[in-house]
Formats: C-alpha cells, structure tokens, sequence
C-alpha cells in the first residue's frame, strides 16, 4: 500500500474501573490509527482490555481519557458507521433469522421490501439462504456467527469491529469461519478491527497486528503482516512469525 | 457398512427415546388410577362419610335432571369462567402496561413500588368486605376482586422481566442506534417475553382460585357457589363434583395458556441442546 488513508484514530486511550473501591487501569494510553479497508487484529493475552478497547469505539462505554477520531472528527457515543459483531449472546433469540440480519435497516426505517433485499443478499454471502425463517436457537455456533456477520454488514458500516466473534467455536468451525470471514472482506471490503487471543487467528486474518500488553493494556508492538493471502499455516515465515508474537507475548495469568 | 451401523445406531437411540416417552404418558394414567383406587378405599368404610366415586357420578346424572339455580354443571362451571375471563382480560392489559412502565422507567418505580409491594401483601380476599360494602354482592365486585388477585402475578413478573433485560441485548440496540421507544418494542419488551408469560400462567391459575372463594362468600351461581350449597344441604357428593370440576377445567386452563405461549413466542419452542 502507498497510501494509506486514516480512518479510525485512536488518541492516548485510557480506561479505569473502580473495583471494591480501588481504582483498576483496564487500558492505559493506547494510540493506534486503522487504516482504510484494512484488517487489523488487536491481539492480547487473557481477558484484559481487548474487549473494552472495542466498546469504547463501539460507544458502549466511555474512555475516562483520550479521544477516538473517525474520519478526523471525534465520536460520541454509538455512531451509524460502526458496526460489531458480539462474542456472546450475539442474536435476539426472538427474532429469525432475517428479522436478525435487517434489524439495523429497520431501526432507520428502512421499508421492509427494500431492507429484506439488503439482508438477503448478506444471507446469501455468509451461505446461510434457507434459514432465513429459523431461530437462533435452532442453528450450531457457528451459523449465529455467520448471522451476526450478515447484521453488521447489512447495516453498511464502514468499520466493523468484531470482538472474539470465534471465541466460542470448536477448532474445525473455527479455522472455517476464519476463512469465511476472510473471504466476505476481500468480497466487500470495509475496515475490520478484529479482537482475539489466538496468535494464529491473528496472524491468519490481520494486515497489521496490534499487540497488547498484560494488563493494563497498552500497545506492546505493531507488526505488518506482508504474507499473501490466502495464508498458510505452516508455512515457515508464517510459523516464524507466530513464534516472534508469541515471545513477545505476556504471559496471562 | 459404516452407514448401515449409523443407522442402527440411530433406531436403536430413537427406540429407547421413544419407550422413555411412552413411559411418560403412562405415568400420569398410573398417578390418576392410585387415586381412584384411594379414593374408592376410603369411601368404602361404612363410618365414613367420604362420598364414593359412584355417588358422585350419581350425583352428576342426578344434576343433569335437575338443574341448581337454574343452571346446569356446566352452566355453573361457565359462570364461573366468564367472571375469570373478564378479570384475566382487564389484568394482563393493565398489569403488563403498568408493569413495563415500573419496569423500564425507575423514577415510576420509586413513586409507585412501594406502594404496590404493600398491596401486594393483602390478599384479595381481603378485599370481600369492602367490596361487597362498596358494590353488595353482585357480578362486579366478584370480577373485581378476581381482577386483584390476577393483576399482581403479572405486574410482578413483567416488572422483573423488562427490568432484567440482559445487557447484551441493549449494546445490540446501541450499537444499531436504536432510540428510547425502539430499545423498549423491539429489545426489552420481546425479551421479557418469557417472564410476561410467566406472570399470565400465574395470575391464571391464581384467577381460577381467587373465583372460587369469591363465589363460596355469597353468590347464586358459579362452581364455588356449588361447594357451600352442597355444604349447607348436607350434599357432599356435590362438593366432590365440584372439586373435580375446579381440578380439570384448572388443568385446562394451564393447557390453553402453554398452547398460546407456543403461539406467541414461537422460538421458545425448539431449544438447540
């Protein structure tokens, strides 16, 4: 890439909870700017700071420091052009399939037969046609996985966070809708920030590694990924690699 | 080879599957037939005077012939019902929308909570003197006194439900913008969905008692009207009729509301193991 284009900047992040009336740093000064359609992976050992970094761009909760710049002006709570794609929980068990994936569409009031096309076309790219009328509860781990992509992605965002979308998943699910994930980005592309502990995984997907420290978090290193896609798990600079990161790596307790 | 062994697998598991099954639709037949048999044994004791099977079923042939009031057992049982209809009606619409008010708005719930919790204290038979000062003896204070009794169970449990949404379904909502009104219809109201309908199988069945006792005070028609008529005359065939009568049709009544909750929340219906 010669030239890169800002599209989310993060300033001098920091996050702090108070916990039995002592104040815990869950991230402290994180600066990272993502690129325009790039896939960044935010990699970090155990559950520290990953998941809030995420939900302060997401607008779920607030930084008590720092700003974060989308498109160079600052944002303020949940914004339209940000998308995520949840670990848990991440369908409404209420509503089918479709119903799932047109919920952003409909919130804007979006009429329904033109929302249902827009869904559909994203139900047909993660290969889920024929379940549209099924609950979430009647499909495996991975196809909620999948729904919870065709959302996002409906709702024409143009960052996409997802946060340990496969966190959940068994090994073989997993490495496929690693794959598929892929696939759907170079298909449509966006700027993805992918959160995960998975060395591999990151090393798989990411254009630009982030990697944080134990917490709190900051940001320990930035690696540029220059591997050709599709990438290939054993081969030797890849498990170079994978062997660097994990070195560098902060042992989670 | 490696299917046909798949196969057989398969029936042999959908086999025991299917006699487990059956065992549990023979179970309740056992439970009713051990009844029966007590039932006949205690009765069969000349000093006791615990009706028998065979005089209660005299007894019903007896009020087919010759009508209570000029009402039949069904009659009666119907009497008995529209007043529970009536109040149920009254109690889901104003319990649920007064408690999603309580439960989704806190400043509410500061101003009439408290209040409510005392009220929830009193039973509604309680209310029996005032009503009947208030309305006499009527069809009103009747329905109105089961309305009480079926309001609490539903505004309790919608209360909880909405109030308990899981956050993870209000980030969703966040994170696609929803706004205030759109946050309640489309997450917090369809979740609590399962705790709504757990307040209306409560308040149903607790409809179905509170009618009874509300009849047994003072009344002309109606299933708990029976029980005291049959008190007072000595007829306890009659009394037993009408329990029986108050044991199916309450079972009933649980069937029709699991069957509109399939209907009204259908994705509760196949849970993935």
């Amino acid at each position: 890439m010669d030239e890169k284009k800002i599209s989310l900047r993060l300033e001098h992040i920091s996050q702090s909870y108070i916990v039995d009336n002592k104040v815990f740093d869950a991230v402290i000064d994180v600066s990272i700017d993502v690129y325009q359609s790039e896939f960044l992976v935010i990699l970090g050992p155990g559950r520290c700071g990953k998941t809030v970094l995420l939900n302060m761009i997401a607008g779920l909760e607030k930084p008590v420091d720092g700003r974060i710049l989308l498109d160079g002006e600052a944002l303020n709570g949940s914004d339209e052009r940000i998308g995520m794609v949840f670990q848990k929980r991440a369908l409404m068990p209420w509503k089918t399939v479709m119903e799932n994936v047109e919920f952003g569409p409909k919130l804007k009031g979006v009429p329904k037969k033109e929302r249902r096309e827009i869904a559909q076309k994203y139900i047909n790219l993660v290969g889920l046609q024929g379940f549209e009328k099924s609950y979430p509860n009647e499909l495996s781990g991975g196809m909620k996985q999948r729904v919870s992509i065709a959302r996002a992605y409906t709702n024409n965002p143009e960052i996409l966070l997802m946060d340990e979308p496969f966190g959940a998943l068994d090994a073989q699910t997993r490495y496929a809708m690693e794959e598929e994930v892929q696939r759907i980005w170079q298909q449509e592309k966006r700027t993805v920030i992918f959160v995960t502990n998975n060395i591999e995984e990151a090393l798989y997907l990411a254009d630009r590694i982030v990697l944080l420290s134990n917490c709190p978090a900051h940001v320990k290193e930035i690696y540029d990924i220059k591997l050709p896609r599709p990438r290939n798990t054993v081969d030797s600079e890849f498990l170079r690699l994978r062997k660097e990161i994990s070195d560098n790596t902060d042992l989670a307790l | 080879m490696k299917k046909a062994k798949e196969e057989m697998v398969l029936s042999e598991f959908e086999r025991k599957e299917i006699s487990r099954n059956r065992v549990y639709k023979i179970l309740p037949v056992i439970a009713i037939i051990l009844l029966v048999l007590l039932w006949v044994a205690a009765s069969s004791n000349p000093l006791s005077k615990f009706p028998s099977p065979a005089a209660v079923w005299d007894r019903y042939l007896k009020l087919l012939d010759r009508p209570i009031k000029d009402l039949g057992l069904l009659g009666h049982i119907w009497a008995s019902l529209r007043r529970v209809f009536i109040a149920l009606g009254c109690a889901w619409l104003i319990g649920i929308s007064f408690g999603i008010l309580i439960g989704w708005n806190k400043k509410c719930n500061a101003l009439f909570g408290p209040i409510f919790t005392a009220f929830r204290a009193v039973p509604p038979l309680a209310w029996v003197p005032l009503m009947t000062i208030w309305f006499g003896t009527g069809e009103f204070p009747k329905v109105l006194i089961v309305f009480i009794g079926a309001l609490m169970p539903v505004v309790v449990n919608t209360q909880a439900g909405i109030s308990n949404v899981i956050k993870e379904y209000l980030d969703i909502g966040t994170i696609f913008h929803a706004n205030k009104k759109q946050m309640l219809f489309e997450i917090a109201i369809p979740s609590a969905l399962d705790a709504i309908f757990a307040g209306i199988r409560n308040s149903t069945s607790a409809g179905w008692m509170v009618v009874l006792a509300a009849e047994m005070l003072g009344g002309k028609s109606g299933v708990g009207f029976l029980i005291v008529r049959g008190m007072d005359s000595g007829d306890y065939p009659l009394c037993l009729l009408s329990m029986i009568c108050i044991g199916v049709v309450g079972y009933l009544l649980a069937i029709v509301i699991q069957l509109l909750e399939r209907i009204i929340c259908p994705w509760t219906r196949k849970k993935s193991a």
